[in-house]
């Protein structure tokens, strides 16, 4: 049973076909690489999946259930977490409420009930509390919990991100590039962190550039180009492909590891 | 020679530090906003209120700051949707018009206690916010703030249209006194203890929300729509929430406004007042619930001060309005201590920098 499928997924933008009747399926507890050239679809992909855009044509699957209609937040509710290709950290609040942010649809009661900050609203609070620090000091950012997220460095706002994605205890996690920007000691600990998350139990689905790591931890690899899916299978099994080949052309002058 | 001149200085300078810095023990600092717990800053704030009135039994300043005290809850509520949501909304005095003019055709034409109809003043303003809210709030930025104008401004054609239910541009009058179980406010003294409690009330709700989920799912609306909505809040009903709950606050001080003054008139809930209400929120300090109330007594003493001036007072009250958006951006309280401390220390190499050693 797969946990993800996207059935026959077409999107246009102004007559261009940015996705052309692609199908995927994500298995369960696995990493799937997502890969192609720029202006492949790939980002697209993600926002439809997510709920950010609306499919022209197709359906998307989640837990064998139809998740094509539904609004961002009710996917996310389902459990499909995901971070950003631009980063988006919330900057006006300190380190440890974007943690607790992420919770949010783990923390029950309405407006009134926080609002009167009855007994147990001010438990799960504390609980809550107490949790987002111990994830953060699995991130290693304890130290710097009370700080305005905004004020801390890239790689650490990207760290934090991906914290936050999994705060909210995700089953399915969407990775938009999250090795843009970043050292190259910290790509090797955020393939680290990535494999960990997979053993945790969450199915993990990636869309990289840096080709390195994506063969490293991937278990299946997909290849999108313009807009059509020109080869899915094992990392080796794409390395090999021609058609990926010939799609990375261009690009395989400027990156070796192509 | 020199020497004094230097002495001279000394003098001017302490003459802006001790105002200053009694002013950084009193006034919020919005910098700090993220340490949202309660403190014993908030118990002197307290007793200052409760002491206040009675160590300065003037009946104007009772009155002026009973004004402000309202003034503060329609400002705490806009704080909430402006400050923490990140929206904007130009059309808040309506609500502050409906919940005034609910308490007033209710005691005044069904005979309704008070007390029944200052709750009724804050369903029927946050039903209507409800209603309205739905459709305007998928506006964003500039588009949601020429909505809600124009929401304030038909407000404002229907009192003064239908004569027979709000007696059109004369208003209604008589309203009678708020009272509890047969206590009327009929002096100032009972109006400002009466204003702050509930002013206290709402604040101490506020203050609850922003320091829970509900003021991390506001922030987050305001920083990212995009990240709030990954991680499963619903950015239109979170808005939605605090535009409802803004509205009722409204409706709340509208009551009292109306069971204070005794009038409700079309004047007072204009589009002037409306941006004296926004600019109570932004000089107080955006993101910060002490803020508007901060904003709300500085305004309404600031407005009582220059009508002794006539027709000076309005081009005097924009040059300080100016001037204060100047010097004190994110509010009136933001950073004192430090700017407290950077004093200090400039004094400190004064000596040296004179002499060319630094």
């Amino acid at each position: 049973m797969s946990l993800l499928s996207i059935e026959k997924i077409t999107k246009e933008y102004d007559g261009i076909k940015a996705l052309d009747w692609v199908s995927l399926k994500v298995e369960k507890g696995s990493i799937k690489g997502l890969i192609g050239p720029n202006g492949a679809g790939k980002s697209t992909l993600f926002h439809l999946i997510s709920g950010v855009e609306k499919p022209d044509s197709g359906k998307i699957c989640f837990k064998e259930r139809n998740i094509t209609s539904l609004a961002p937040h009710e996917r996310s509710a389902l459990g499909i977490g995901r971070t950003f290709q631009t980063l988006q950290i919330w900057g006006n609040m300190t380190v440890v409420e974007n943690i607790m942010g992420g919770m949010d649809r783990r923390l029950k009661g309405g407006f009134f009930s926080y609002g009167l900050w009855l007994p147990w609203i001010r438990r799960s609070e504390k609980e809550a509390l107490k949790e987002a620090k111990e994830i953060l000091d699995s991130l290693g950012l304890l130290g710097k919990w009370e700080s305005m997220a905004s004020q801390l460095p890239y790689g650490k706002q990207k760290i934090l991100e991906l914290g936050r994605a999994l705060a909210m205890k995700p089953q399915l996690l969407l990775l938009d590039e999250p090795a843009s920007g970043l050292t190259l000691t910290e790509i090797e600990q955020l393939s680290e962190r990535i494999s960990q998350i997979r053993q945790e139990g969450v199915t993990v689905f990636i869309v990289e550039h840096h080709m390195g790591m994506v063969m490293e931890i991937a278990d299946e690899i997909a290849v999108l180009h313009n807009g059509e899916l020109i080869a899915e299978g094992t990392p080796a099994a794409v390395k090999r492909n021609p058609e990926v080949m010939e799609a990375y052309l261009t690009r395989r002058n400027r990156n070796p590891d192509a | 020679m020199v020497e004094q001149k230097k002495k001279e200085f000394r003098k001017r300078d302490f003459f802006f530090l001790v105002p200053l810095w009694f002013i950084s023990l009193i006034a919020p600092d919005p910098y700090l906003y993220h340490k949202k717990e309660f403190k014993k800053k908030d118990l002197f704030y307290l007793g200052a209120i409760c002491l206040a009135p009675l160590i300065w039994s003037d009946p104007h300043f009772h009155h002026l700051m009973v004004l402000a005290g309202i003034y503060a809850i329609l400002a705490l509520g806009l704080g909430l949707f402006m400050g923490y949501a990140g929206q904007i909304s130009l059309g808040h005095a309506a609500f502050f018009g409906i919940g005034a003019y609910t308490t007033a055709i209710l005691t005044t034409r069904y005979g309704f206690p008070p007390f029944v109809a200052f709750w009724a003043s804050a369903l029927s303003a946050a039903l209507i916010a409800y209603l309205i809210g739905r459709p305007i709030l998928k506006l964003k930025g500039y588009f949601l703030a020429l909505a809600t104008l124009g929401f304030g401004e038909i407000f404002l054609v229907i009192v003064r249209e239908s004569t027979h239910l709000t007696g059109g541009v004369i208003g209604i009058f008589d309203i009678p006194w708020f009272s509890v179980m047969g206590f009327s406010f009929d002096t100032y003294l009972k109006q400002y203890y009466l204003a702050w409690g509930v002013l206290v009330g709402l604040f101490i709700f506020s203050k609850n929300l922003v320091r829970s989920k509900v003021g991390r799912a506001l922030l987050a609306v305001a920083a990212s729509e995009d990240a709030a909505s990954s991680v499963g809040i619903d950015v239109p009903r979170t808005k939605l929430d605090i535009f409802v709950l803004g509205a009722a606050f409204a409706g709340l001080a509208g009551s009292l406004f109306a069971g204070v003054m005794s009038t409700a008139n079309p004047e007072a809930f204009s589009l002037g007042f409306t941006v004296l209400i926004v600019m109570m929120v932004i000089i107080g300090g955006m993101g910060n619930v002490y803020g508007p109330i901060a904003g709300a007594i500085l305004l309404t003493w600031l407005m009582d001060i220059l009508s002794k001036y006539q027709e000076y007072s309005l081009p005097i009250y924009s040059v300080i309005l100016i001037l204060l958006l100047i010097f004190f951006p994110d509010g009136i309280g933001t950073r004192l201590n430090v700017r407290v401390i950077y004093l200090i220390g400039y004094w400190a190499k004064k000596k040296k920098r004179d002499e060319g050693k630094l």
